[in-house]
């Protein structure tokens, strides 16, 4: 069962990777396959929430020996979350045209990558997951092959690179400090193990996941890749594969090494604050829409570290839940600002409320979570950083509304891409799916009380929530 | 022999990451390369024990005496990952010369500037 999802996307990628994905039938062959793998994840889900974690040794090895494929509730949310991004995405890109042969293939095997990681107890095992992820985001950077693409996606390559080699390096010095690589006995050993070491791999590894959320002094990569990119791809982007910088986080700290989290915290809720104010500027100075959600990404993944660093029941649960939020919302907004029509412009404003935070939108709660965890906390300073960060984000969102839907722009010339938003066919079924996305915002909004149970849940996972 | 192990892996990253910092293309990859195998070196000094290659029948001292079989394991998974994506890297790096015919840094970022302004005239003349 735990490993069906992972087999039906591993399976579909490779056969996929054989075929011509431009052609429509492979494409929406493609969008069935991983159709399958979430519907195998969310009984799996169902199943976790339910029994309690499943656990599976992979080839019948022994326990604590062979490698162990772990499902629980906190995993189980962000494959499903991850999953049902990517569906949506290639959903977008499939209707409109696929433009390169491997994308369909690629998408799954970033399936694969972001599904395994979720669903492994092996931190080993994390890693190999993690590139299988990053190394289709890497070759996704350059789909259209525009010389300004294959610029960023260099950077994006090598910045990345760098930030896996850390992370490499972590979990070798962990094995050598708990002399394992199981999650669960990482867990158990490293409170007793010498606290210098153990807090120089958990530097290691926030900054392997800093750079993969882009968080604010390793955020220098990612405006460029966004901006220059097909909004399915940018969709992917920042709501499937930023949200291994927030699982990974949340696992790495919130499970294995709470010690060290609670010791760097405070620098946590610094950069987490940095990263708030920079991007909400950054975002209400710019011009072009992509650029715009951009430095918005930056700015949102911001309140997950803070609300990581305020840490506890709260603090956890805030975190999943606002990982949640804007995932969902990145890719509304980032699928439907190169559309036209008024069908668009409501879901784009249904957007940008759930980023400012107002009802009836999900982001709401998102945005209350935040609030209570800064209340636990009882920092003043903390609660205005919130309120100032949703302000700026209300003020973007809204001069883009209005450049978008009320002041004519100019034609696109065909061969120069522009820097806003790669305009493509705006199809009717375009359109539909962003307002179906559109309506899942407002309807998690009107009914929270699955998402909120789930959140907690999934916080319950982590020790330190305890 | 940790010291020797140490020294190694600090000189590999430390050129590693000097190589990154330069303003061609091609050293950058090689960077990446020598960083890649600081990393893989230091995965090999992580191991728990030191001895005769672990290789069945194990001998009579048992298995604490072989060499810790799992990081090399480690090892030789993450060689394999680092050479896939470093001929990824190369590809890459091999477009975008092919698309601007320079691999130095600042003729990419000169091309960058040249694209933005193109865009901006492009914005202007729509808006009037």
């Amino acid at each position: 069962m735990l490993t069906l999802p992972l087999a039906i996307a591993w399976f579909a990628a490779v056969a996929l990777a054989t075929v011509d994905g431009r052609q429509r039938r492979f494409g929406w062959a493609a969008v069935g396959a991983l159709a399958a793998t979430l519907a195998a994840t969310v009984w799996l889900g169902v199943e976790v929430v339910r029994d309690g974690p499943v656990e599976v040794v992979a080839g019948g090895w022994p326990e604590g020996v062979g490698i162990t494929l772990r499902a629980d509730a906190l995993g189980v949310t962000f494959a499903v979350l991850s999953l049902a991004v990517l569906l949506v995405a290639l959903a977008y890109e499939v209707i409109g045209g696929v433009r390169s042969r491997v994308f369909p293939a690629l998408v799954l095997f970033m399936a694969v990558g972001l599904t395994g990681l979720c669903l492994t107890g092996d931190v080993f095992n994390f890693y190999v997951f993690f590139e299988i992820a990053m190394i289709s985001a890497y070759v996704l950077a350059t789909y259209g092959e525009w010389t300004r693409q294959l610029r960023a996606a260099t950077i994006f390559a090598t910045v990345n690179l760098l930030g896996s080699v850390l992370f490499l390096i972590a979990i070798a010095s962990l094995y050598h400090l708990t002399g394992s690589l199981d999650m669960r006995v990482i867990a158990r050993t490293v409170p007793v193990v010498q606290e210098n070491p153990a807090v120089l791999s958990a530097t290691l590894i926030f900054v392997a996941f800093g750079v993969k959320l882009g968080l604010f002094p390793f955020h220098f990569w990612l405006a460029a890749v966004y901006t220059g990119t097909r909004p399915a791809v940018a969709a992917i982007l920042s709501g499937a594969l930023a949200n291994i910088g927030s699982y990974g986080l949340l696992r790495f700290g919130g499970d294995l090494l709470p010690r060290e989290l609670e010791r760097g915290a405070p620098v946590l809720l610094v950069l987490g604050a940095a990263s708030i104010v920079y991007g909400a500027l950054q975002a209400v100075s710019c011009g072009a829409p992509s650029e715009v959600l951009a430095y918005s990404s930056i700015g949102q993944v911001g309140y997950i570290l803070v609300a990581l660093a305020v840490g506890g029941e709260v603090g956890f649960a805030a975190s999943v839940l606002y990982s949640v939020v804007n995932s969902v919302n990145k890719t509304l907004l980032f699928l439907a600002v190169p559309l036209r029509g008024w069908l668009v412009g409501g879901a784009l404003a249904v957007g940008a409320f759930s980023v400012a935070g107002l009802p009836p939108a999900v982001g709401f709660f998102g945005k209350a979570a935040l609030f209570r965890a800064g209340i636990a906390e009882g920092s003043t300073a903390l609660l205005v950083l919130l309120f100032v960060g949703g302000a700026l984000s209300f003020v973007y969102l809204f001069q883009l509304y209005g450049r978008r839907f009320w002041v004519i722009e100019p034609p696109d010339t065909g061969d120069c891409p522009p820097l806003g938003a790669v305009a493509g066919p705006s199809l009717l079924a375009h359109r539909l799916l962003v307002l179906a996305l559109a309506g899942v915002v407002v309807g998690l909004g009107i009914w929270p009380e699955p998402l909120l149970a789930l959140s907690a849940e999934a916080a319950a996972v982590l020790p330190a929530a305890r | 022999m940790t010291l020797v192990y140490s020294v190694a892996v600090a000189i590999l990253f430390g050129a590693g990451a000097y190589m990154l910092l330069k303003h061609d293309l091609i050293r950058v990859v090689a960077g990446m390369v020598l960083i890649s195998n600081a990393a893989n070196l230091f995965i090999m000094s992580a191991g728990l024990t030191v001895g005769p290659p672990p290789i069945y029948p194990l001998g009579d001292d048992g298995p604490e005496a072989v060499a810790d079989p799992l990081v090399q394991a480690m090892t030789l998974t993450a060689i394999v990952i680092s050479f896939g994506v470093s001929a990824l890297l190369l590809s890459l790096v091999y477009r975008v010369y092919t698309s601007h015919l320079s691999l130095d840094l600042e003729d990419l970022s000169e091309a960058e500037e040249r694209d933005e302004a193109a865009h901006e005239l492009q914005t202007m003349v729509g808006r009037r």
